[in-house]
C-alpha cells in the first residue's frame, strides 16, 4: 500500500471518527433537497421506470440510470460549498 | 495519530484539492443511492406513482391565467350583486348586505341585542320614577370602578327592572321623601310617582314653598328647583367632609335648575336638566367618596384653585383620572352646567 493510500485511508478514518462525515453528508442532503436536485433526479428516475417497466426494475438499473445524472445535476454553490468544508477540515487535520 | 499529520502537511495543495474532491465525491454517491434505494422501495410497495394524478384530472385541475379570473377559473364579485330571500321577514336582500341584514333581523348578532337593550332601557327610563337616579349614586359609589362613570349613560339603561337594589331603593326613597319635605334643598328630583293628590296640604304646602313642583307632562317629573336664597351653597366650596351627598346634591341641583325657566315647560330640557345632576353627580361623586381619606386633599386642591391634579400625589391625580371620561361626556350637556361645575373643582 503506497504511503498515499494510506494516508487517505487515515483520513477518512479520522473523518468518520470525529462525526465530521455524518455532518458533511447530512449537509449536502440537506442543500440537495432545498435546491430541487432530488425532485429532478426522481422525475428522471420515472423515466427511467416506465422504460424499463415497473415490475422488472432493480436497483442497478436505478444505480447506473441515475448516479451519473445526479453527480451532473449538483449544482455549483453546493459543490463549492462542500469542498470548502472538506479543505478546512483537512487543514485542521494538518494543524493539529 | 501522527504520521498523517506529517503526511498532510508535505502534501502540496494540488493534492489536497484532489483529496476533498475525492471526499466529495464519495458523498455525492452515497446521497445519489441513497436516492435510489428509497425510489426502489416505493416501486416495489407500490406506492411510487401515487401522487401522479390521471391526464384527464391533471387537464381539469390544470391552473388558469386568464385576466378577470381566479386560478381556479372562477370570477371574482360574480354574486355581489345577486339578490337573497331572507328566510325571517321574506325580504329580497342584496348579497353582500344579507349577513348583517340577518343579524339584526333574527336577532343574534351582538349589536342588536345592544340596541334592542337600550330601546327597551329608553322607553323603561320614560315610564320608570326617578329611583334610578338613586341607584346611579349607589352604582357611583364603588369605587373600583372608574368603568361605571364610562358607562354611566348606558348603565342605566341595561338596569334589571327585578335587581333587589331597584326595590330597595324604592322603599328607601319612599321614606326619604317623607322625611325630606321638611329638608328641602337637598333633595333629590325623583318623585314622579308622587301626584299631588297624595300629598296632604301641609305638606303640599312646605313643599311648594321651597320647590318649584311643576310637573313635566313628558317624563312626569317634579320640578325641584329651589326657591330659597342661594347663600347657603356658597359654604359647600370648604365643607366636603360635612355630608358630601347632601351638599353635593344641593349645589348640583342648584345648578342643574338654573336652566330651567319656569315658563319653559319642554320636556326635553326638562330631561336632560333632570339627567344633568345626574350626570355630574356620578362624576363628582366617585372622586369626592372613593378616596374619603384623601376629602382633606380635595378641599385644598380646590382652595389652591387651577393646581389640577398638582402636586397632590398619586391619589389626587388619579382622581383627575377619574374625573376625566366623565369629562368626555360633557359635550352632551348644555355647556353652561359644565364649566360651573369645573370651575369650581380647578
Amino acid at each position: 500500500m503506497s504511503k498515499e493510500t494510506q494516508m487517505r485511508a487515515a483520513v477518512n478514518q479520522k473523518l468518520v471518527e470525529m462525526g465530521e462525515r455524518e455532518r458533511l453528508k447530512e449537509l449536502l442532503r440537506a442543500k440537495l433537497a432545498e435546491c430541487g436536485w432530488r425532485d429532478e433526479l426522481k422525475a428522471h428516475c420515472k423515466d427511467v421506470i416506465k422504460e424499463k417497466g415497473l415490475e422488472h426494475v432493480t436497483v442497478e438499473d436505478l444505480v447506473t440510470e441515475v448516479t451519473p445524472k445526479g453527480r451532473a445535476l449538483v449544482p455549483d454553490s453546493v459543490k463549492k460549498e462542500l469542498l470548502q468544508r472538506i479543505c478546512a477540515f483537512l487543514a485542521q487535520q494538518s494543524t493539529l | 495519530m501522527k504520521m498523517e499529520d506529517m503526511s498532510l502537511s508535505g502534501l502540496d495543495n494540488t493534492k489536497l484539492e484532489a483529496l476533498a474532491q475525492d471526499i466529495y465525491s464519495d458523498l455525492v454517491e452515497d446521497a445519489c443511492l441513497g436516492l435510489c434505494f428509497d425510489v426502489h422501495r416505493s416501486v416495489k410497495q407500490g406506492y411510487f406513482f401515487l401522487d401522479d394524478t390521471d391526464q384527464e384530472s391533471m387537464k381539469e385541475f390544470e391552473i388558469v391565467d386568464q385576466p378577470g379570473v381566479d386560478i381556479f377559473g372562477q370570477v371574482f364579485n360574480q354574486w355581489k350583486n345577486k339578490e337573497c330571500v331572507c328566510p325571517n321577514c321574506n325580504r329580497s336582500i342584496a348579497a353582500s348586505r344579507f349577513a348583517p341584514h340577518l343579524e339584526k333581523c333574527m336577532g343574534m348578532g351582538r349589536n342588536s341585542s345592544r340596541i334592542a337593550n337600550r330601546r327597551i332601557a329608553s322607553s323603561n327610563n320614560l315610564n320608570k320614577s326617578e329611583s334610578d337616579q338613586e341607584d346611579n349614586d349607589d352604582i357611583n359609589d364603588n369605587d373600583w370602578s372608574y368603568g361605571s362613570e364610562k358607562k354611566a349613560k348606558k348603565r342605566r339603561s341595561e338596569k334589571n327592572p327585578n335587581s333587589p337594589r331597584r326595590s330597595k331603593s324604592l322603599k328607601h326613597k319612599n321614606g326619604e321623601f317623607n322625611s325630606s319635605v321638611s329638608t328641602d334643598i337637598y333633595k333629590y328630583n325623583y318623585n314622579t310617582g308622587i301626584s299631588y293628590e297624595t300629598l296632604g296640604p301641609e305638606e303640599l304646602r312646605s313643599l311648594l314653598t321651597t320647590q318649584c313642583g311643576v310637573v313635566s307632562e313628558h317624563t312626569k317629573k317634579m320640578c325641584t328647583r329651589s326657591t330659597l336664597p342661594e347663600p347657603e351653597l356658597v359654604m359647600e366650596s370648604d365643607g366636603y367632609d360635612v355630608s358630601d351627598g347632601q351638599v353635593l346634591m344641593g349645589r348640583l341641583h342648584w345648578d342643574g335648575s338654573s336652566d330651567i325657566s319656569p315658563s319653559d315647560s319642554a320636556s326635553s330640557k326638562a330631561s336632560t336638566t333632570n339627567s344633568d345632576p345626574k350626570r355630574t353627580k356620578k362624576k363628582k361623586k366617585p372622586s369626592s367618596l372613593s378616596l374619603t381619606a384623601v376629602g382633606v386633599d380635595r378641599g385644598e386642591r380646590e382652595d389652591r384653585g387651577g393646581s389640577g391634579s398638582g402636586g397632590l400625589g398619586g391619589s389626587s391625580s388619579s382622581q383627575s383620572a377619574l374625573g376625566l371620561p366623565g369629562r368626555k361626556k360633557k359635550p352632551k350637556l348644555p355647556a353652561p352646567l359644565g364649566p360651573s361645575i369645573y370651575d369650581d373643582l380647578n
